[in-house]
């Protein structure tokens, strides 16, 4: 007799196949980027760093890797804000409205990008505004993007919170204000962190809305790979796209370590 | 002072009244208990003492001050939660430091403050345990140390108890009275348990349906119910249908089958002829040869241990006798006759 596996053999064969097909486009572009002949092909002929030295050196990406990265840090600090304040306001106050207020600050996840990047495109040329190809009106859009995963996250941290420790720390003498500075946001904060990065991993790829967004000089990394690859066939986006890879690593490994830490606090 | 005085205090969620009307006076360094079962309003009306909850109608006052608009930070009570409410993020040590720093304490005198908080609820040693690493006892020692350290005017406990086990809470039901008993705190004990309201308390109030419906010493509360329900939520009665005969001074002649008995008078005026409940606890119903006093019938025996519990058919109405299982008293079987009698100043009557 041997012992039954307590997973079904069809499971662990689903989880491969799919932890494949999700490996597989992050070896491709890491591949790509590598690559050492003149286009972007697949298998590569050759490795080399020569497109990874054209990324570090051209004024284009360069640029628009700074921006990708300026416009996520900006719209990802006024997500976080916004957000863990509309969660707080969602899971406590009661009624109706609230109900409808929660499915519409959801909306732009269901939303087609496309969808919500024409209307605001539309919005900022008709209404005369200034907001039409600026970073401020870019910004809004992807702190629209963003801002229901703050909310999700702080969300799901909120509802399972026990309203009970406020209470505790109020009647040891805290305000309202101290009670959930001390007690609630402490508690709550890896929550608070992991939305916040995943927020920046959403803006930092955002392609949909940035498409209407954006302008020549205000080129995000995502529209500097498209347009690259439209008009060359250059491997300097795939090593853009390694350098991209590399971020959003970092930031799981953040994100893991933090959720971890809610876990040891037993949130 | 820091007794407490509720005033005609009433709650309404909408349609829903949970405390409807409820006046109490708990007295200086007194135990006093909200006994009653589930969703009777005990949590509601400890809240509004807390300041959790705003009254829709009344007062509340502590000593001589209207806390009633008070918030929960200025009333200056410790509060005891069901599930204790350790703050996760903190250690033991910072827990039950919590509320001095709000008060701005210097390190010396918190240092010295939670040292000897911790002496008192004896979790020396406890002071970097986080709250998942406490059992269910020592997370309610912490947060009674984290109170008790703020030195509260009122201790207020809501169902401090019911997480524990058996075992655990006799033992800190004997542990949180003499604790209580020693720092002379006014405290306010909400629970459905009848045993721990009994054991531990001074006074205590039973509610029902979201009223106080008697306060008294729990030898009281036992003794001399006021109303039906009182009996039978505080441990078990015989509730007999009889007919109101005549009142005697202290006494009510009752026609109970076609025999009368006599029994304790009630306050209120009853008038002959109308309809009564008569009310015995098991443990008062004497159990005696055939002859003495009502003859009944042994309906069924059940042996307990320590007691044996006869039911008992009297006039086509059960009676439930309870005796302590001792050598020297017989043993009746199914299907005898015997007299059944009680001491009149042991049973009541109750208008329904
Ligand atoms: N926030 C609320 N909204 C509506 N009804 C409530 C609310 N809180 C309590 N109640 C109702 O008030 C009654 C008393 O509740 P509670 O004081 O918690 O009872 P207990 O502590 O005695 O079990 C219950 O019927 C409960 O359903
Ligand atoms: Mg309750």
């Amino acid at each position: 007799m041997r012992d039954e596996s307590p997973i079904p053999l069809i499971f662990k064969a689903i989880s491969v196949i799919t932890l494949a097909m999700l490996a597989i486009p992050v070896v491709i572009v890491v591949l790509a980027g590598l690559n050492a002949g003149d286009y972007l092909t697949f298998p590569p002929q050759g490795l080399s760093l020569r497109w990874v030295i054209s990324f570090l050196t051209s004024p284009t990406f360069l640029s628009a890797y700074g921006i990708s990265f300026l416009v996520a840090a900006i719209s990802t600090v006024i997500s976080t804000v916004i957000g863990a304040m509309a969660a707080l306001f969602l899971t406590r106050a009661g009624g109706r409205v609230v109900a409808v207020l929660r499915a519409f600050f959801m909306m732009p996840i269901v939303l087609p990008g496309v969808v919500l990047g024409l209307a605001l495109y539309v919005f900022y040329v008709s209404s005369g505004i200034g907001l039409a190809r600026s970073l401020a009106g870019l910004v809004i859009g992807h702190v629209i993007v963003t801002c229901p995963f703050v909310i999700a996250t702080v969300t799901a941290a909120l509802v399972g919170f026990d309203r009970s420790l406020e209470e505790a720390a109020r009647s040891l003498g805290a305000s309202p204000f101290a009670a959930f500075r001390l007690v609630t946001l402490k508690i709550i904060s890896p929550a608070i962190s992991a939305g916040t990065i995943f927020a920046f991993i959403i803006s930092f790829g955002q392609f949909e809305v940035t498409l209407f967004l954006s302008t020549p000089n205000l080129q995000t990394l995502p529209m500097a790979m498209y347009v690259a690859l439209r008009y060359s066939f250059e491997p300097t986006a795939a090593a853009a796209g390694i350098f991209a890879i590399v971020l959003v690593v970092i930031s799981m490994v953040a994100t893991s370590r933090l959720v971890n830490l809610k876990r040891i606090f037993g949130g | 002072m820091s007794d407490i005085h509720l005033k005609n205090l009433v709650k309404s969620y909408g349609e829903n009244i949970a405390v409807a009307g409820i006046d109490l006076h708990i007295r200086q360094g007194e135990f006093f208990s909200l006994l009653g079962p589930s969703g009777c309003g005990k949590s509601t009306t400890l809240r509004m003492i807390a300041g959790f909850i705003r009254p829709t109608v009344g007062q509340i006052l502590i000593g001589s001050d209207d806390v009633t608009r008070l918030p929960p930070e200025k009333r200056d009570i410790g509060i005891v939660f069901q599930n204790y409410a350790i703050f996760p993020h903190m250690n033991v040590a910072d827990n039950i430091a919590f509320g001095l720093k709000l008060r701005k304490k210097s390190h010396e005198d918190i240092d010295r403050a939670v040292a000897f908080a911790l002496r008192q609820v004896g979790l020396v040693g406890y002071e970097n345990r986080y709250q998942r690493q406490l059992s269910g006892g020592e997370q309610q020692r912490v947060a009674l140390a984290r109170v008790l350290v703020t030195e509260p005017r009122i201790l207020l406990l809501d169902e401090p108890l019911s997480a524990l086990d058996k075992a655990l809470r006799e033992e800190m039901k004997y542990w949180i009275k003499d604790l209580q008993k020693s720092l002379g705190i006014t405290t306010v004990y909400v629970t459905h348990d009848q045993d721990e309201a009994l054991t531990m308390s001074d006074r205590v109030g039973v509610m029902q349906k979201a009223r106080v419906e008697q306060v008294g010493t729990p030898q009281e509360i036992y003794e001399r119910p006021k109303t039906l329900f009182v009996t039978t939520f505080i441990g078990q009665s015989n509730v007999i249908d009889v007919t109101v005969r005549g009142r005697q001074g202290e006494r009510l002649s009752v026609d109970f089958g076609d025999s009368t008995v006599l029994t304790r008078a009630p306050v209120a005026e009853v008038s002959v002829g109308s309809a009564a409940k008569l009310v015995i606890r098991p443990e008062n119903v004497i159990i005696g040869a055939a002859g003495a006093g009502l003859s009944a019938t042994v309906v069924s025996e059940t042996y307990q241990g320590a007691l044996v519990r006869y039911r008992l058919s009297v006039a086509g109405q059960e009676i439930v006798a309870e005796r302590q299982n001792q050598a020297h008293l017989a043993r009746f079987s199914p299907g005898e006759v015997v007299g059944v009698s009680w001491d009149p100043d042991r049973s009541e009557a109750l208008v329904a």
